[in-house]
């Protein structure tokens, strides 16, 4: 197969519009790198998980759970549920790569990121004609693949080296609550938080980790109710 | 179960379908469906109550127990991670200030 120099522009222009967003994700990788082996996962374990999750907030909302020995239902899902976003930007990408060879969608699925689907979203609006779109979208989302195995490496093999007394698998918990922050715009969304986090500590001791379902359950549905009691003010004062 | 490597592997087998098929479902059969205003609104809900309900019993529980006290470091140190975050957005800061949170009560309680 021979490349088209429009599929090598848009490939490129993908990767270009996509590089600052690894200022971020890069430090973000390590971390959770490190994160993964302070839980219990062997270094094998570590990278495999990076390379077939390929989802930060996912893997570190595991860990946790690991640590306390949570059952594997309870963990997938969780996993499953912080990755709920993916569902939305599944229905926006959908219609671009309609037209699209089935391995194509599959390995755009596998590969979609936060950052990209919001720098994409942006640049191609719905039906959008440019037929190189998708090789846009490959190029910034390979990119960040790429930083991401990289930097999960290194926090994986630096983790090995790092005393247990300095309690790093917390880095994780921290990494949680700096991806909470951006989450929790508006006001309904932090009550829904909020509910969550007390239903999660007045349930703690019910068996099998149900806690933390019916705590997720009761947010969305505080969160919900917020929302509709409350219509959100744009201006509102905090 | 942390020191059972095979249950590991499950776990990550498990995770990666999970991811996969929540970023697929639209994409992967080709649909043209919109999602309805109603699932929206319930997704946009989910991450931000998953991520509290994982965060604050690993502050606010040790062994089980409630231990919303000052001498537990693990919630001082969180209380200040959240305060980093709202006030800087930066991971690092948030993530660097937490450790220190958390080795500064260890040492000052002794």
């Amino acid at each position: 197969m021979r490349f088209q120099p429009g599929q090598i522009a848009a490939f490129r222009e993908g990767a270009l519009a996509s590089a600052p967003l690894l200022v971020g994700m890069v430090p973000w990788g390590v971390v959770a790198g490190v994160a993964m082996v302070a839980a219990g996962l062997t270094q094998a374990q570590a990278v495999a998980m990076s390379v077939i999750v390929f989802a930060g907030s996912a893997q570190l909302a595991v860990l946790p759970l690991f640590i306390v020995e949570a059952p594997i239902a309870v963990m997938l899902a969780t996993t499953l549920v912080v990755n709920l976003r993916y569902v939305i930007y599944s229905a926006v990408l959908a219609p671009h790569f309609q037209h699209l060879s089935r391995p194509w969608r599959a390995l755009l699925s596998y590969i979609t990121v936060d950052g990209v689907f919001a720098l994409f979203a942006g640049r191609f609006p719905p039906g959008d004609p440019n037929p190189h779109k998708h090789w846009h979208f490959l190029g910034g989302s390979l990119l960040m693949w790429s930083g991401w195995q990289a930097s999960t490496c290194v926090g994986v093999f630096a983790g090995g080296l790092i005393p247990k007394g300095w309690s790093l698998e917390f880095a994780s918990t921290l990494g949680l609550i700096a991806l909470v922050m951006p989450l929790i715009h508006d006001r309904a969304v932090v009550w829904g938080a909020l509910a969550a986090g007390a239903v999660a500590l007045l349930a703690a001791r019910l068996p099998f980790n149900l806690g933390l379902l019916a705590a997720i359950a009761s947010g969305i549905a505080v969160g919900l109710a917020a929302a509709r009691l409350a219509p959100r003010k744009e201006t509102g004062k905090d | 179960m942390a020191g059972d490597p095979s249950s590991g592997w499950v776990l990550i087998a498990g995770m990666g379908l999970a991811a996969f098929c929540a970023r697929a479902i639209f994409v992967l059969p080709g649909s043209r469906l919109r999602l309805p205003p109603a699932a929206e609104r319930l997704l946009r809900h989910a991450p931000a109550a998953a991520l509290m309900a994982i965060i604050v019993p690993d502050l606010a529980l040790v062994q089980g127990a409630w231990a919303i006290s000052i001498d537990n470091p693990r919630l001082v140190a969180g209380l200040a991670a959240f305060a980093i975050a709202a006030a800087t957005r930066s991971i690092l800061l948030t993530i660097a200030g937490g450790m220190l949170a958390l080795t500064l009560v260890r040492v000052l309680a002794g």
